[in-house]
């Protein structure tokens, strides 16, 4: 474990920017069209309720990181086994964030420009980033918070401004009933991108009041499911659900409507920007998780060493992945959900949740 | 030592390959699209027209061939393909730069193409490309070729697409028989189960082979002229039918997008005396379920002024305002009944009833979204409810024909 301290203030950002990160730039919960708010809002109670496990988890244990606590509770080799498997899921989830990254780049910025080198950019960036710790990371995160939420208002300004939010495309609502909407939930948006918070808990150690970490984590999930929720409900008003749902990437054409005063338009930097800001701190906790992990793992002393293989497997990981992009998100959606998210968001804490219940429950009697 | 230089190095390597030379495009290797023009050629092949901006004669002065250069201020070429794709990559056969379409801001479909094919097939090009903008205006070229439409010149603004926009935006906002339709709207209607579009008709007044000439622009009355004119009707994809007047208007009035118009109504015997300028108007539409069966009501609430007044009229008199409001309603309600009319005789819902039903009543709309262009919107009771205020009378009061002869 490097020596390092990170404020509630700087928990909260990183929570944030991780939450909004790629999520807001995809067709989250589309499934259940106009009603792809509400989802996300399940999705998010769902999302705090777990984020409250992994708390528990860290309340047991509160100076020790996840690699190390999963042995103190299953045992040497089982303990081990986990910690080895979270490793390869975070690396796979950060390949999996820097392909979206790339392929959103390569689709409407950079047509001529191979994906290699796009992602090849933004990951030595980021490498970079966190060898020098987790400090820096997140003190970059203050930044960029500052910068991503002036960049939302005006956007939101601008879109209220130009007229071009009807509230009928949101309506009606719940048209085929409560159920579908709580499948997407249970399905879709209680892992992604709420459940991936479970990344954190490499984070939680640093924290210089350990007190906070509930307070600031719960209200931060909040936040960016409202703001997701917002998001998702502005883009459906705007294009309307047929059109949000063809989009692949919602948020860009609600940009690209915006017209006001015949001079403010074609404002496509805003989703730049939201989007390199959001691959940024996305990739870099991820990144940071398995290294960490694997730091602690393998007892090395200076995690940082193991920033430059890791990320250089994270950005091959993420070309080797999927041959197009239709692979990509057809994977992300059905395979990674059951085979990845369920197992790692939900199982595995629930079960170190319990037996370290027991196991402390027997040490204080 | 070694470090430091490598780390220079390296830094170098950085700043000369991040700074953005990979898929540069100079503004000299770029053709700028204005327009876009289709056309469908004998054997059903399309035809594009590329109306492109020659950028040294649009800077300079306002008056053609002065200043800035000699030539056209756009140049016009066409090609053909089996889609539009093949269209915009075959006519580099024809020009010497790559065609650019982010300025692309208008689209022309030829009345022909839009009558037999359909324009459900061919937006879809527009949609995906990611250098085209979705906000780009669509119109139906009237009774010509859409050709036609891209190589006429125009007086005033130089670059005839930007005539056509800002047309079709100072008629929407000042007269209200022409609706400024993206192709983002466009599809919208296009998908959706209870909309059809309408799309604004431009015609060439003239003769096509002088529109295009440099001299059509060098007397104060050009021989060729481009107009809006009419609302095309669509039906599955398809032009069935063109609303003209005041019909076309009554159609405006009804998707809520007249900003100000001029309505006419006759006062004691003479016609069209006086004249009312709406300032505001808003219109609501909504939809109720009566025994199984959809009904509709459309609020119209307009407020303007008095803008001419023909006839002797004392307009100083609240009564006589009051009752002059009685007449408008009277003949704002008939444009907007006689709209309807002709839309369900075409069978065609372009005001979107069937989506207010789908908001109001989701369950039965199930049953109805499918044939309810065909077996319920021609039957559908419309409930029309016209408010108009008259705020203000202008400078006068009483015109002055009333003291003539007094």
């Amino acid at each position: 474990m490097e020596k390092a301290k990170l404020s509630a203030y700087q928990l909260f950002v990183l929570v944030l920017l991780f939450e909004l990160g790629s999520a807001i730039l995809v067709p989250l919960a589309i499934d259940v069209k106009q009603d792809a708010w509400l989802a996300i809002l399940l999705g998010m109670a769902g999302g705090c309720f777990l984020f409250l496990i992994y708390l528990c988890l860290y309340y047991y244990y509160p100076n020790i990181p996840p690699a190390i606590y999963m042995q103190k509770i299953m045992g040497k080799a089982i303990g081990r086994a986990l910690a080895l498997l979270y490793i390869l899921y975070f690396t796979y989830l950060a390949s999996r964030v820097l392909r979206d990254f790339g392929e959103m780049l390569v689709t409407f910025a950079y047509p001529d420009t191979p994906m290699f080198i796009v992602n090849a950019l933004l990951m030595m960036a980021i490498v970079y980033t966190i060898s020098k710790g987790i400090e820096v990371l997140a003190r970059a995160g203050e930044l960029l918070f500052v910068l991503i939420y002036l960049l939302a208002i005006t956007g939101f300004i601008l879109i209220v401004v130009s007229g071009l939010i009807d509230i009928n495309n949101l309506k009606p609502m719940l048209e085929e009933g409560i159920s579908p909407v709580i499948k997407v939930v249970f399905t879709q948006t209680l892992y992604v991108p709420f459940g991936e918070a479970i990344a954190f808990t490499t984070i939680l150690p640093y924290l210089n009041n350990p007190k906070k970490a509930r307070v600031t984590a719960i209200s931060s999930l909040w936040l960016s499911g409202i703001n997701l929720a917002l998001a998702m409900a502005i883009n459906i008003s705007v294009l309307g659900v047929d059109l949000a749902s063809r989009s692949q990437f919602p948020l860009l054409s609600t940009i690209q409507s915006i017209q006001v005063a015949d001079f403010l338009e074609r404002l496509d930097v805003f989703f730049m920007l939201a989007l390199i800001i959001g691959g940024f701190c996305k990739i870099g906790v991820y990144l940071y998780a398995a290294v960490s992990g694997a730091a602690s793992l393998f007892n090395v002393k200076k995690p940082s060493k193991l920033v430059y293989p890791i990320g250089l497997v994270v950005l091959i990981v993420s070309l080797a992945i999927a041959s197009n992009f239709a692979e990509h998100l057809k994977e992300g959606l059905q395979v990674v959900t059951i085979l990845m998210h369920f197992p790692f968001q939900v199982i595995i804490p629930l079960l170190l949740l319990f037996i370290a219940f027991l196991k402390n429950r027997k040490k204080t009697g | 030592m070694i470090r430091k230089w490598i780390v220079m190095l390296l830094m170098m390597i950085g700043v000369t390959l991040i700074s953005g030379c990979w898929s540069k495009k100079e503004l000299t290797d770029l053709a700028l699209i204005a327009a876009f023009g289709i056309d469908l050629d004998k054997e059903g092949r399309y035809v594009g027209t590329l109306q492109i901006v020659n950028p040294s004669n649009v800077a300079g002065s306002q008056q053609p061939g002065g200043g800035g250069g000699q030539g056209t201020a756009v140049s016009v070429l066409s090609t053909t393909g089996d889609n539009l794709d093949e269209v915009s990559r075959r006519a580099s056969t024809k020009i010497s730069r790559r065609l650019y379409y982010a300025h692309a801001n208008v689209i022309v479909i030829s009345e022909k193409l839009a009558k037999k094919e359909g324009i459900n097939s061919i937006l879809d090009a527009f949609d995906r490309d990611p250098e085209f903008r979705n906000t780009a205006t669509l119109v139906i070229a009237r009774g010509t070729k859409s050709a036609d439409i891209c190589r006429a010149l125009t007086i005033i603004d130089k670059i005839p697409a930007n005539k056509i926009i800002k047309t079709l935006k100072t008629t929407e906002n000042r007269w209200g028989e022409n609706i400024f339709t993206n192709i983002q709207d466009v599809m919208k209607s296009l998908v959706s189960d209870g909309k059809e579009p309408v799309i604004t008709g431009i015609q060439l007044n003239g003769d096509p082979r002088q529109a295009k000439n440099l001299e059509n622009l060098q007397v104060s009355s050009p021989e060729a002229i481009l107009q809006t004119n009419g609302l095309g009707v669509f039906k599955d994809g398809k032009l069935i039918d063109w609303f003209n007047g005041k019909r076309a208007r009554g159609v405006v009035w009804i998707l809520n997008k007249i900003k100000s118009t001029d309505v006419n109504i006759n006062w004691r015997e003479k016609k069209d005396a006086i004249a009312y300028e709406v300032i505001r108007e808003k219109t609501s539409v909504s939809a109720t379920m009566k025994n199984g069966n959809p009904r509709m009501s459309i609020h119209v609430r307009a407020e303007g002024n008095i803008g001419e007044a023909r006839a002797p009229v004392n307009l100083t008199d609240p009564g006589v305002l009051k009752k002059i409001e009685k007449v408008l309603k009277k003949e704002i309600k008939h444009e907007i009944q006689d709209a309807v009319q002709a839309a369900q005789k075409n069978k065609a819902d372009i005001f979107g009833f069937g989506e207010a039903v789908h908001r109001s009543a989701p369950d039965e709309w199930k049953k109805m979204k499918l044939d309810w262009n065909d077996k319920y919107f021609p039957k559908l009771k419309v409930n029309v409810k016209v408010e108009a205020f008259v705020r203000r009378t202008g400078l006068r009061n009483k015109p002055y024909s009333s003291n003539i002869g007094k």
